[in-house]
């Protein structure tokens, strides 16, 4: 009789075929943003009501932060969550909904076509995000713990929703009249519910897990967790809350100090976790993770500065650097460090599972090229400098340089996950 | 056995041979094997059953390489006892801790 040898005890993980595919769009989507910024550099000098603007506004939301979220959180679920993930067909499903909407949404702001083309567009990212919440809240009810990640993750994929929906009716409000007012006057609310409710939110909820883990930290304080999930979510409460009921703008210090605590909190968090971690060399991805928690204080700064030094006059321009910082700041750095966090994990998993102890295999790191990463995060910190430069002094060549230096990045990001995708097993 | 590595057992000489399979299987996060970060707590024997039974657990209880590392840890222990059967328990009590890691180990962390 052949023995049987088993493992009890072990977390399930995603199919890698739900996962990938993800990764690949929200690439391609960082590319497209990036070539869309060089080509409209100097619309930043302009209202951020602008089509081309919104274009690479929701390019940068939905084509490469949600995408590439979406992807990741599929394969981290069952980490989050300590369950598994409830439907693979729906996650399947998302994907196909979301990938067709996401580039119709962003022809039809860029041509600013406001009837079928926003509408259908619009309607196609609400069908994949309501598969996903779908999928998301069924996995977590269906898991055996709730605790703050949970929370986190839940919460942020409910606010997600609240966005796109949001999204769905300021489209139509466009033909329709559905508001007492212009779409335009709505957009504030529209972005931060994005921003605050869904980036900040999982970004945190999945960041306090990951990065003490990859750190190989056993820091962990879930009372703080609770205090951050609290403070963020009050604080954008009362954002909508201040302006459905249309108050003075120095009401606006409430949710603004709420965010700010949290963020704040949240930062220490990481550096409590940085602190104790075990392993003391800490790898380039986890550093550009480091320096994405460090960069969420920055849209703040720009929030004081608007609210304290600036004319009202002078808050849209302004507005253009708070968006920068938000989009292709915090999210982009934490996706770019994540991204080679996880996915070499992947595709490792997916080639090298079913060889095990046939041999020495490479490690997860082997799987890209650590030269253009790093080739990328310099040239990824250039432009992000260079091109906040360009929006403070108003200088269309600094514009145009540091969208170039963003562009080069983008190309460096898309080979290696060229590399890490097309890796083919070493003859063991 | 080194000194520093704590593994409960009922047979020394087998389990010096299933920790010299084991030696061979790194978590691929850290880099380092899986005796040396101290995932293995417990290998024991029964002779007449040819049956291995091995209880390790991993750095965090949400490791996504868990999967993988659980096989090639089956995977040793298969090839060191060819004919045996390989019972693996994952455990998480106790959880993982530095303490764990030996002397070795903590030098190749820079510790």
């Amino acid at each position: 009789m052949i023995p049987i040898s088993g493992v009890s005890n072990l977390q399930q993980t995603t199919s890698y075929k739900i996962v990938l595919p993800f990764y690949v769009y929200a690439a391609v989507f960082y590319l497209i943003s990036t070539a869309l910024l060089l080509l409209n550099a100097d619309v930043v000098q302009q209202h951020y009501f602008h089509p081309h603007t919104l274009a690479i506004v929701h390019a940068m939301a939905l084509g490469w932060g949600t995408m590439m979220i979406f992807g990741a959180s599929y394969q981290l679920l069952p980490v989050l969550i300590e369950g598994k993930l409830d439907s693979n067909l729906l996650g399947y499903l998302s994907f196909g909904f979301a990938s067709i909407g996401i580039p119709i949404l962003i022809v039809g702001f860029y041509l600013f076509h406001t009837g079928w083309v926003l509408q259908t567009g619009a309607i196609l990212v609400n069908i994949g995000v309501v598969l996903y919440l779908v999928n998301v809240l069924s996995s977590i009810y269906e898991s055996e713990k709730h605790d703050i990640h949970a929370w986190f993750i839940g919460a942020a994929t409910i606010w997600l929703f609240s966005t796109t929906f949001f999204g769905l009716l300021l489209v139509f409000n466009f033909s329709e009249s559905l508001f007492p007012d212009n779409s335009v006057a709505y957009l504030t609310l529209h972005a931060h519910l994005g921003i605050i409710g869904w980036f900040l939110l999982l970004i945190m909820g999945v960041g306090s897990r990951l990065i003490p883990m990859f750190l190989i930290s056993k820091y962990t304080n879930n009372k703080i967790l609770w205090i951050i999930f609290i403070l963020i979510n009050s604080s954008l409460i009362s954002f909508i809350v201040l302006f459905l009921l249309n108050t003075d703008s120095t009401f606006y210090y409430i949710p603004l100090f709420l965010a700010i605590l949290g963020i704040v909190l949240f930062v220490n968090f990481i550096r409590n976790a940085h602190k104790v971690r075990i392993r003391k060399n800490v790898d380039e991805q986890m550093k550009m993770s480091i320096i994405s928690v460090i960069q969420m204080l920055l849209p703040l700064l720009t929030l004081l500065i608007i609210l304290f030094i600036l004319p009202s006059n002078q808050h849209i321009k302004i507005a253009s650097l708070y968006g920068f910082c938000i989009f292709f700041g915090w999210i982009t750095a934490i996706i770019f460090g994540m991204t080679f966090k996880t996915l070499p994990f992947i595709v490792w998993n997916k080639v090298y599972h079913k060889k095990a102890h046939a041999g020495k295999t490479p490690v997860p790191k082997e799987l890209f090229n650590e030269q253009v990463f790093h080739l990328m995060f310099i040239s990824y910190l250039i432009g992000f400098v260079i091109f906040i430069v360009g929006i403070l002094i108003l200088n269309t060549i600094a514009l145009r340089v540091g969208a170039a230096m963003l562009l080069i990045s983008a190309l460096l990001y898309v080979y290696n996950i060229g590399i890490v995708l097309l890796h083919q097993p070493k003859k063991i | 056995m080194n000194d520093d590595i704590h593994v409960v057992t009922n047979d020394l000489e087998k389990c010096d041979i299933a920790l010299e399979g084991l030696y061979e299987v790194d978590d691929p996060e850290v880099g380092l094997n899986i005796v040396d970060l101290g995932l293995i707590y417990k290998i024991e024997f029964e002779e007449e059953k040819k049956r291995v039974f091995c209880e390790m657990t991993l750095t965090t209880q949400f490791c996504p390489m868990g999967d993988s590392i659980t096989s090639n840890a089956i995977q040793a222990l298969t090839d060191a006892f060819p004919g045996w059967e390989v019972d693996l328990n994952l455990t998480f009590e106790p959880a993982w801790d530095f303490s764990k890691i030996s002397q070795g180990g903590r030098e190749f962390l820079g510790r």
